[in-house]
């Protein structure tokens, strides 16, 4: 009898445990094997593609693979690592070791593959090799907007320019091939295998136009070979809305063969300088000083002058003990009784410096800070520069006066077309973008971006004015290589010479124009910046021309019709 | 010979004859279940288990025959050839050359591909000799040293086998042999005075070998030590879970993946979990304790007291194994390695458990 109980008790037991163990603990139980039983393997999302403002490809993928291998899975390594290393251009021993390596349950052995040395692989079975679908970038323009654009590293993911600023938008979201695998990750017989589609990144429409972008990237790349310049840049916007239509920088490289080898080249060829680097504008910042000057004058400023005020025409001024010359002599009549639109014309310094000076500090550093120098612009793209403007508490008279004109002071090309745009587009400051909008893998546009005013700079009487006089500077003055007939090309040359260890450096200028047409309702704004040329140097002489060409591209792109 | 035919013709306890077999053939396919992918993966054979098996059960088959020539009495006069054949070749598996080392215990004594478990055998040698001794002098049981004896031979035993070292049939011998004793009709004065030893003996055997400890915390929380000491069981614990009420179906165990080492032998239990779910396990449970039952019953009418004593320490031997088995197999205990039997792959335990069947048959057939 007490036997028959002890048995009954224990097997009692037993049955309690097993019941606990099987039905109450066996959900938990199977969720923490799960990780045992199964081994996934990525499918890289079809990244996003980017697009032109009028829906041109300009960043697209190829299908390639990745190819995986599951050391403990692979029978004969030596075999297989002859194999793989000969359809895929690699070291055999390398991969040799790689396979047999027994701590890692897989390892990615290469990746962006072509899809027909995939087959020529699969055609062998080798066991413990899998395939996954990849992505490679392709750029159909090649070396086109490639400082802009950015590229992508090895695994996909975007690493400079726009691939990097919207790598968020770009990436989309990998999915997951899960097969059921024995202890060492082995297949097993009756593998499921757990599909988890990839969702393709959103792609992304930028404000680029390409034909303009075409059209200035080849009219940039013959100015830096023709004036043997060491660089040679340009930005073109919409002044309506500050949208980038077109940003060059030469030289470039070919997008799709990114100099990742090599550092030096890497930084220097892949830096966007319209937006990264700052350099001395020179005489083209003249437009902001005549801007604030003409826009005091409106609002009753006793101090600005007036438009039909005649400067003195000396060659000199003296600032707080130094002398700041004209760049001209003034000699034989030169840069005599000039209004400001005659300043303009001739580009005479000491003008800007009795502006700069008569307006004072508060108020001239008032403008510039609405104009937007000493600060980023806010455009979309990583890695800008603030451009250098001395302090408002530091700035002596000296360095005002010379403000006035444009040195003293270095600004990033964004931030001299932004101003330059707001000072003749009816006076609004936009914030700068590339990105037009988002549209998804099937075409839809997910996000259209709406212009943003940052602030009113000037007034529109003041922003019409300033065209009119800056349309005289072309037509009359020293932008006359940038005009075309009919079209009423407003604009502003500048020469300044390059500074190297905080000493002027003999003979090393940058020649810029900005220009902008028709002047009374800005449509378009170049600024052109020809860096480091040999022989003539001039604004006026080297970036008119280059601005030139720029419109009477667009004109033919857009079939404008001269104006009445 | 009239006589003789007669009582050979005679039929036994067939219910248990087709429970013992039954449990045999369902080892076999379990094993095959729980076996084929390591077979064929690391012998080029998903048969290979089965195959031993299946030589295992030829040979068990023939054993179980060949003790119905044997009238069960005659079995005492095994007594102490049984416990010396025992004794000896426990020894014989410390001699270097004979002894066979496998997973970092030395249990098995090997002639050429052919190795057998003594350890095994001297179950069984324990229970003849108890069996022997207590019909002998049952006037005596009720003294100490009426008792001696039966303590002797099993507490020399256990000193063998823990040497090897192997808890689980230490462990077993000594449950048999306290369940022998108490069995014989001592009174309880003297079982409490035998009892206490071995309460005591618990904390001094961990003691004895740090690992024990070690296994001892991996089963109290297995995920602490998950790729050691705990790995076993967290695996055996999947395998069940996995196994839910109703299983996963015959032949679809994941854990035979060579994720549950020992799938096919000591934790065999886990695959029929999986695969049977609770229902399976229940459903063999319950014929595992119709055979203990059948047995005690055999016991129960058994003729004399040395064939009552007999069937009851055989039944024992089996039902201790498949308790141990399942405490082990479910984490209530520490694990041990201890097959199932019938059941798990093995051909020392499968023959020497179907001999003893066949014995406890024998003595059903006698009365």
């Amino acid at each position: 009898m007490s036997v028959i109980l002890t048995i009954t008790f224990i097997f009692f037991i037993i049955f309690a445990r097993f019941f606990y163990i099987q039905v109450v603990w066996g959900k938990d139980l199977v969720w923490r094997a799960t990780d045992q039983w199964n081994r996934e393997i990525p499918v890289i999302a079809e990244r996003g593609v980017i697009y032109d403002r009028n829906g041109n490809l300009l960043a697209g993928n190829r299908t390639t693979y990745s190819v995986f291998v599951r050391p403990n899975a692979v029978e004969d390594a030596k075999y297989a690592a002859e194999l793989m290393a000969g359809v895929l251009n690699l070291d055999s021993a390398e991969v040799e070791k790689k396979i047999t390596s027994r701590n890692v349950s897989e390892i990615t052995l290469a990746r962006q593959v072509e899809k027909q040395k995939i087959e020529e692989l699969a055609a062998y079975g080798i066991s413990g090799i899998y395939y996954a679908r990849d992505n490679t970038r392709v750029y159909p323009y090649g070396d086109l907007l490639c400082q802009v654009m950015g590229f992508t590293s090895s695994d996909g993911s975007g690493v400079a320019g726009i691939e990097k600023y919207y790598d968020s938008v770009l990436s989309g979201k990998n999915g997951e091939v899960m097969y059921t695998t024995d202890i060492v990750g082995v297949e097993t017989e009756d593998s499921e295998i757990v599909y988890r589609e990839a969702v393709a990144g959103n792609g992304v429409r930028l404000t680029i136009d390409l034909d303009i972008q075409l059209a200035a990237e080849d009219v940039i790349k013959s100015v830096y070979v023709s004036s043997g310049a060491k660089r040679a840049s340009c930005v073109v916007i919409d002044p309506r809305d500050f949208s980038v239509l077109a940003m060059v920088n030469y030289p470039s490289y070919d997008l799709n063969e990114v100099p990742r080898d090599d550092t030096e080249i890497l930084n220097a060829q892949t830096r966007n300088g319209i937006v990264s680097d700052i350099y001395e504008p020179g005489s083209t910042f003249k437009i902001i000083t005549a801007a604030a000057d003409l826009e005091e004058y409106i609002r009753g400023n006793k101090s600005a002058f007036s438009p039909s005020y005649i400067f003195n025409s000396s060659r000199t001024r003296s600032v707080g003990g130094t002398t700041i010359k004209c760049w001209s002599d003034h000699a034989n009549g030169k840069h005599s009784a000039q209004t400001l639109a005659q300043a303009l014309n001739n580009s005479c310094n000491p003008c800007f410096t009795d502006i700069a000076l008569a307006l004072g500090t508060d108020t001239f550093y008032d403008y510039l800070s609405a104009f937007g120098l000493g600060n980023v612009t806010g455009i979309d793209f990583s890695g800008e520069a603030l451009g250098m403007l001395v302090p408002q508490s530091l700035v002596r008279d000296c360095d005002l006066a010379r403000i006035g004109f444009g040195q003293t002071v270095a600004v990033t090309g964004i931030q001299l077309a932004c101003a330059a745009a707001a000072a003749v587009n009816g006076g609004n400051y936009y914030e700068p973008h590339l990105l037009k909008g988002i549209v998804s893998s099937d075409g839809r546009t997910v996000e259209e971006r709406q212009p943003v005013v940052r602030q009113r700079v000037i007034s529109e009487e003041a922003s019409h004015l300033l065209a009119q006089m800056l349309e005289g500077v072309v037509s009359d003055g020293s932008g006359k290589k940038a005009y075309i007939e009919g079209y009423k090309v407003g604009g502003k040359t500048g020469t300044a010479q390059k500074y190297e260890d905080g000493h002027i450096a003999a003979g090393k200028y940058v020649s810029s124009f900005v220009g902008f047409f028709p002047s009374d309702t800005p449509q378009y704004l170049a600024l052109v910046i020809v860096d480091e040329p040999s022989g003539s140097y001039y604004g006026s002489t080297v970036a008119a021309p280059v601005a030139r060409e720029i419109f009477s591209d667009i004109i033919a792109i857009k079939n404008i019709q001269p104006f009445g | 010979m009239k006589n003789l035919k007669s009582k050979m013709g005679r039929a036994g306890d067939i219910p248990l004859l087709i429970c013992v077999f039954a449990l045999t053939l369902f080892g076999c396919v379990m094993i095959y279940s729980a076996s084929s992918y390591v077979g064929r993966v690391e012998y080029g054979d998903e048969f290979f288990f089965v195959k031993k098996q299946l030589i295992g059960v030829a040979f068990g088959t023939l054993a179980f025959a060949a003790v119905q020539f044997v009238p069960p009495e005659k079995l005492i006069k095994l007594k102490y050839p049984a416990v010396a054949v025992a004794a000896v070749t426990l020894i014989l598996v410390f001699v270097p050359g004979i002894g066979v080392t496998n997973y970092g215990a030395t249990r098995w004594i090997g002639f050429g591909s052919f190795t057998i478990q003594p350890s095994e055998l001297a179950k069984y040698a324990f229970v003849i000799f108890a069996a022997a001794h207590f019909s002998k002098y049952a006037d005596k049981v009720k003294t100490f040293t009426g008792i001696l004896p039966v303590l002797i031979v099993g507490f020399l035993f256990c000193a063998l086998i823990i040497a090897e070292p192997n808890m689980s049939i230490t462990m077993c011998v000594g449950l048999l042999m306290l369940a022998m004793i108490f069995l014989s009709g001592t009174n309880l004065k003297t079982f409490a005075l035998i009892l206490t030893p071995f309460v005591l003996a618990i904390p001094v055997l961990i003691a004895l070998e740090p690992y024990r400890l070690q296994r001892l915390s991996a089963f109290l929380d297995p995920w602490a030590s998950p790729k050691d000491e705990g790995y076993q069981l967290i695996q055996s614990l999947y395998a069940l879970g996995n196994g839910g009420l109703f299983g996963v179906g015959l032949f679809n165990s994941t854990q035979k993946y060579r994720f549950l080492p020992f799938a096919e032998s000591d934790f065999i239990m886990s695959v029929m979990g999986e695969e049977l779910g609770f229902v399976g396990i229940t459903v063999f449970f319950l014929v595992c304790i119709f055979i203990i039952w059948r047995g005690f019953r055999i016991a129960r009418s058994a003729p004399t007291k040395f064939t009552f004593l007999l069937s009851a320490g055989i039944t024992l031997v089996y039902g201790i194994q498949v308790v141990i088995n399942a405490l082990v197999v479910s984490g209530t205990i520490p694990p041990t390695g201890l097959p199932l039997p019938l059941i798990s792959s093995g051909n020392t335990s499968l023959v020497i458990t179907l001999a003893s069947m066949g014995v406890l048959y024998g003595i059903s057939r006698a009365h």
